[in-house]
């Protein structure tokens, strides 16, 4: 078994998970709507919880701890991509985030389920509800906002041109993205990224939004070979703070 | 989270003159039986009003409470407290939404209660003016506060008013998880380094005194409730509710060898109550008429959540939607 | 009325969400318009197969597919939940709602036959005051008026039922049996539950350490 191609893919999505189920956490009792807030959170545990499922499995291959792991690492150290480590900004950005992010999330966690690698599948077939989920409840928002006002299509068309070139960083291919693809991992960033795009489209065209040419889009790359925004380590200091103050105690 | 006995107004009864005096009579003996009052039975105006008040206050208490813990919402050390903390305060707005909906049925919109909010016109629970400096300070909320909200709620649960027992029922349910929690994040403090233990001893001091004014004015001072009580609105009174919590909980602050900042803290062996200083009601009174240390951060956060989100809540609006008073 | 003001605060927030929040501290104090007021959808939820739907709350929603959407969360974040589902408040035909040895039955109006196709109809009884209604079957019928006779005649003999409900099957908005998986993980998040926080070995050991250390 190729290790180390193996723990490439596992941490670039635990990192995603965890940097967004952080990002999302923010909005807990800042929310439009009160029954959106709770949802809102939910969705971020979830996230969350995902990411720490998978730290576990590196724990299981020889890696660190997981609280070391997400709460020791500096952001170069990090492999997740550009689109889940920006800040919040309105619930525009942040529900736009989550329609394209989890729309590839769903897409990559169908071909996990297939992995060779047999605990990544399991966890892959058992999360499997909570992503649908995810996705319910993005498509449900996009589809009413995207259709509303001139206010809301207006505002998610302007968050939509912002974060496309980040998603299109999601499928940034890894470093040992051969590797991965050989081994039966994963089946690769490439054959993710066309089945998002049709997923994308095809939900975008139920709704008063444009979605630009793929072609004039440039993805903004990096996030997968630990090359951040200046957003990412302010949330570590952040999400450290206490955890930092002493890493030998028990908390 | 919340505690009793917010004010000191009292209430006017001259309103149950007008009332239906055979109506009454039988809404006094359902009461006494220990029947539900459903949002379709009769009630008396004075019963409908002082339960919207009780019930919105308590809805406020819940999101307005959010604020405090959430200030550690993204520095909670580790997994596990990571996903805890999350959870909990995700509970606040939960309860929020559940005793929102509560009040609903008397008829009251949402919306109304929310503008009542934000505009300063009802209160919350004043104990949520108060800023949680350090993560020790979260931890002394989600045990103790949550502690003390519980002795409240379990005895509101008995209250006559069907829609907010349920509420309650469900509710306690949940806050049993945040006790644990907050029990079990101070046992690893207590036990932890020395910075672990002095950094919870220094939130006890700063929480102690608005803990003690969580359960409202003292019995001796505050406002007559024997109708409220007659009724099942108000279920047992602030003196007995303090002296609950002191009971459960000064024995459990001791065990874990921290000391409680009042020297007079004792149980009174023949009177089988505790003795404490007498809590300062001035500053009570100060802190909850809007002059507390974050009375103005509380309700700007709150506008300005309530700022963000209107035109999500604009562009759901549509003209086919009729907002009617909620069932049960 | 427009409350401009400037903000003087204590003391500056020391929650870092709230020193990001944009407009905080800028803002003027707005009521909200009158009627920025959305729906109300009762939510009924299954707690575990074979087990009768009941009446949980209810949800705010613009329509049916949100409310669904989002009283999942608000009502089954918890312990185990199979199946939920939604329908507008005033979608829901209510009896009058009785005591004692009433029962609420007795009181329904006369049926006026309706002159509709015949619909399926959801009958929820409400047997203990305080409590919450549960569902107790389906009735066809041609107007609500005559499915609360139908739910009389099917579930109503010989028992004091307090109030009825009826819904129009084609008002609600089903789980479908394919999504019965979104819950399959809810057992596991057991975060969320007071069992998972049994500090007891550690409170044992530290009093051990203070006793011995005196």
């Amino acid at each position: 078994m190729n290790e180390l191609a193996l723990k490439e893919l596992l941490y670039k999505i635990a990192d995603d998970q965890l940097i967004l189920g952080h990002r999302n956490s923010e909005w807990t009792g800042f929310g439009p709507l009160l029954e959106e807030d709770i949802a809102f959170s939910s969705m971020a545990q979830d996230k969350v919880g995902q990411s720490y499922a998978i730290y576990q499995m590196l724990n299981q291959l020889g890696e660190q701890e997981p609280d070391t792991v997400a709460f020791m690492r500096n952001a170069n150290q990090f492999h997740n991509c550009q689109l889940v480590e920006l800040p919040n900004g309105e619930y525009d950005f942040s529900l736009i985030r989550h329609f394209l992010y989890d729309t590839a999330e769903i897409t990559r966690f169908d071909f996990l389920a297939n992995s060779s690698y047999e605990p990544l599948a399991q966890l892959a077939r058992k999360i499997k509800g909570e992503l649908k989920y995810h996705t319910l409840h993005a498509n449900t928002w996009i589809k009413k906002l995207g259709n509303a006002t001139e206010e809301s299509i207006g505002r998610l068309q302007g968050s939509l041109n912002k974060a496309l070139p980040y998603a299109l960083g999601i499928f940034e291919p890894s470093p040992l993205e051969q590797e991965i693809i050989a081994s039966g991992f994963f089946a690769g960033e490439e054959v993710l990224k066309k089945q998002w795009m049709e997923k994308v489209e095809l939900l975008l065209s139920q709704t008063q939004l444009n979605l630009p040419d793929w072609k004039t889009i440039q993805p903004v790359l990096g996030g997968r070979v630990g090359q951040h925004t200046e957003h990412l380590q302010p949330l570590l200091d952040e999400m450290s703070e206490v955890f930092r103050i002493d890493p030998s105690a028990e908390w | 989270m919340y505690g009793g006995g917010n004010t000191f107004e009292g209430i006017k009864t001259d309103s149950l003159a007008q009332e239906d005096p055979q109506k009454l009579a039988e809404f006094e003996a359902r009461i006494a039986r220990g029947e539900k009052i459903e949002p379709t039975d009769w009630m008396p105006e004075l019963y409908r009003k002082q339960l919207v008040r009780m019930i919105e206050q308590h809805a406020h208490s819940e999101i307005i409470g959010a604020l405090p813990e959430g200030t550690w919402i993204t520095r909670a050390p580790g997994f596990k407290r990571k996903l805890s903390l999350m959870a909990k305060v995700q509970d606040e707005v939960g309860h929020a939404q559940l005793l929102y909906s509560a009040a609903e049925t008397l008829g009251k919109s949402r919306e109304q209660m929310i503008d009542d909010l934000i505009t300063g016109k009802s209160k919350y629970s004043n104990i949520f003016n108060y800023p949680a400096f350090t993560w020790a300070d979260s931890c002394f909320i989600s045990w103790l506060v949550d502690a003390g909200a519980i002795v409240n709620q379990l005895a509101n649960a008995k209250g006559s008013y069907g829609p907010y027992c349920r509420a309650l029922d469900r509710i306690c349910a949940e806050e049993s998880f945040h006790l644990k929690y907050g029990h079990h994040c101070v046992i690893y403090l207590a036990s932890g380094t020395e910075k672990q233990r002095q950094m919870f001893q220094e939130a006890l001091n700063r929480w102690w005194p608005p803990m003690m004014h969580f359960f409202g004015p003292s019995d001796k001072i505050s406002a007559h409730t024997e109708v409220l009580m007659r009724w099942k609105v108000k279920m047992s009174t602030n003196d007995d509710q303090r002296n609950q919590f002191l009971d459960m909980y000064v024995p459990k602050i001791w065990e874990l060898g921290f000391t409680i900042p009042d020297p007079n803290l004792k149980k009174n062996p023949e009177t089988g109550r505790w003795d404490y200083t007498e809590p300062d009601w001035e500053e009570f009174k100060r802190v909850i008429n809007g002059d507390g240390p974050c009375n103005k951060e509380r309700l700007e956060v709150r506008r300005v959540a309530e700022e963000r989100g209107q035109w999500v809540r604009e562009a759901l609006k549509s003209p086919s939607l009729r907002y009617v008073t909620p069932l049960a | 009325m427009l409350l401009n003001r400037s903000i003087a605060f204590m003391m500056k927030p020391i929650d870092p969400r709230v020193n990001r929040l944009p407009g905080f501290g800028q803002g003027s104090i707005q009521p909200k318009a009158p009627l920025d007021q959305l729906g109300t959808y009762e939510v009924f939820v299954q707690a575990k197969e074979g087990k009768p739907f009941q009446h949980e709350g209810i949800v705010h929603a613009s329509d049916i597919e949100l409310a669904y959407i989002l009283a999942k969360e608000t009502f089954t974040r918890r312990f185990t939940c199979v199946s939920l589902y939604v329908t507008e408040t005033r979608d829901v035909y209510v009896s009058p709602l009785t005591d004692g040895q009433t029962s609420s039955y007795e009181l329904l109006p006369p049926a006026t036959a309706g002159n509709g196709p015949t619909e399926a109809y959801e009958v929820y009884h409400l047997v203990k005051r305080g409590k919450q209604h549960v569902h107790v079957g389906e009735v066809m019928a041609s107007s609500p008026q005559e499915a609360m006779h139908s739910a009389k005649e099917k579930f109503g003999a010989g028992k004091v039922v307090y109030n009825v409900w009826v819904i129009r099957k084609s008002n609600i908005r089903y789980t479908n049996e394919a999504d019965k998986d979104l819950w399959l993980t809810l057992p596991e998040k057991k975060y969320r539950d007071a069992a998972d926080y049994k500090a007891g070995d550690k409170l044992t050991a530290f009093l051990e350490r203070v006793k011995h250390s005196v």
